[in-house]
């Protein structure tokens, strides 16, 4: 804006009280040196007309209205909770509605709104989850089918039942591991004690027992009789006192090993 | 406008978890925060998404408020403000794209906004032209300068007096006074241009 002097004011100043004289708060002397600089200047006095002029057409703007389901929006994007009451007592208060409807709207929902708003939370969703996993992880390992329980009878009798079965298995349990124990401690204990007493132990078997092999052929002979594809077979016969032991007839025998 | 022990009692509750309190709110300031966004993003649909974003930073921001530095429709405003700032900055590309396809629609049917005032039919029903007048105000509003924009729907159209003004801006008061002149003086050559070109 070019800054011209005209009765006693500056454009800039001008320009500063623009505002205030469109607004009407400029009264007095201070009003005529405006004014009188707006009829002079050649830049001011349009910009006069032209900012009164806009501020008529702004003036005439009307507001405009919010969308129906704006305030609804917001508390549903803020809260959530609040926006559920809100529609269901929006339906609630719509003609036509079955008297139904209007309970659940009424009553049902602001008691059970909380309860859904909390259980539709991520961090309950993902907790619910954990607990369940661990659950039937753990049923698993017991042993614990999920089909057991409903043959379970809930009659007195058959609780008692259960309960002095349960109550017999464990105390044998506990026995069978007490016995356990016992015979464990027992060996141990007679580990510990046997070579403090050499006479007692087990005879010693001769040394080199092992790597015997006297009576050997006489078992190998025995297994392996299949084996051999003839034998001489010397019959025995009773010595008598008439007959001299080299008169014996030899009788060659061959056996011949069958194949099938 | 606000009783400002009332405002301050309501947003202790608010703080507190009352969500009465906050539904209270969000019904008295929507209508308000809607207008400003409507007016200065000039579309419906990104007014709506606006106010909603207004009043979900309000809601994570509201223990910030306090009420000894001001009143609580000035830092209302100041949010609205801020939000839209930021929206003007992050659809600036989109303007550009949709400015390009609109001088290129321009060049093709050569009809620009006077002339197609000037197409529709006179409408006899006052009220069906008032309603035209406030859409040509509305689109001529959209066309000045964001900077001269927001002043002038401060103050022509939400009422709020020079110093709340810059204090939403972080301006001085003298230029606030400068931009709501320069922005009425720009919207009525705008209009003046329209009409006459009508007439």
């Amino acid at each position: 804006m070019p800054d011209h002097t005209s009765n006693g004011m500056q454009c800039h100043e001008f320009d500063q009280l623009l505002s205030e004289a469109i607004d009407g708060a400029l009264s007095g002397a201070e009003l005529d040196r405006f004014q009188a600089h707006a009829r002079v200047c050649p830049a001011c006095g349009p910009l006069l007309a032209e900012a009164e002029a806009g501020r008529n057409w702004l003036k005439g703007l009307t507001e405009v209205e919010p969308p129906a389901g704006l305030v609804t929006k917001i508390l549903a994007s803020t809260t959530g909770v609040d926006t559920q009451r809100l529609s269901a007592a929006e339906r609630a208060t719509q003609p036509g509605v079955s008297w139904w409807e209007r309970f659940e709207a009424t009553v049902l929902h602001p008691f059970l709104a909380p309860i859904w708003a909390t259980v539709r939370q991520p961090r309950f969703a993902m907790s619910f989850g954990m607990a369940f996993f661990a659950l039937s992880v753990g049923l698993t390992v017991l042993g614990i089918k999920p089909a057991d329980v409903r043959q379970i009878s809930l009659k007195p009798a058959a609780i008692r039942h259960t309960f002095y079965a349960t109550e017999a298995r464990v105390v044998r349990y506990y026995e069978n591991v007490r016995i356990v124990y016992e015979v464990e401690s027992r060996v141990r204990e007679f580990r510990r004690t046997a070579p403090a007493e050499p006479g007692e132990t087990s005879p010693a078997k001769p040394k080199g027992s092992k790597n015997d092999t006297s009576q050997q052929p006489e078992q190998k002979e025995e297994r392996n009789y299949s084996q051999s594809d003839s034998r001489i077979i010397l019959a025995s016969a009773h010595v008598s006192q008439g007959l001299n032991f080299c008169d014996l007839p030899v009788v060659s025998v061959t056996t011949y090993r069958r194949f099938v | 406008m606000e009783d400002v022990q009332v405002v301050a009692m309501l947003v202790r509750r608010c703080i507190a978890g009352d969500a009465a309190a906050w539904e209270e709110i969000v019904r008295t300031y929507n209508r308000r925060i809607y207008n400003i966004c409507y007016r200065f993003a000039g579309s419906g649909d990104d007014a709506e998404d606006l106010t909603q974003e207004v009043f979900i930073k309000m809601y994570r921001t509201l223990a910030s408020y306090d009420h000894t530095k001001g009143a609580f429709i000035t830092w209302v405003t100041t949010i609205t403000r801020n939000l839209l700032v930021d929206h003007f900055r992050k659809t600036k590309q989109d303007r550009v794209t949709d400015s390009m396809d609109t001088a290129a629609s321009e060049h093709e049917d050569a009809q620009p906004l006077s002339e197609q005032i000037q197409d529709q039919s006179a409408p006899p029903d006052a009220h069906v032209r008032s309603r035209e007048v406030s859409e040509t105000v509305h689109a001529a509003l959209a066309r000045i300068s964001p900077e001269l924009r927001e002043a002038v729907i401060l103050r022509d159209l939400q009422d709020m007096d020079y110093k709340e003004i810059a204090t939403v801006l972080k301006v001085p008061e003298g230029t606030v006074k400068s931009r709501i002149n320069r922005g009425r003086a720009e919207l009525a050559r705008l209009l003046q241009r329209t009409y006459r070109q009508v007439m």
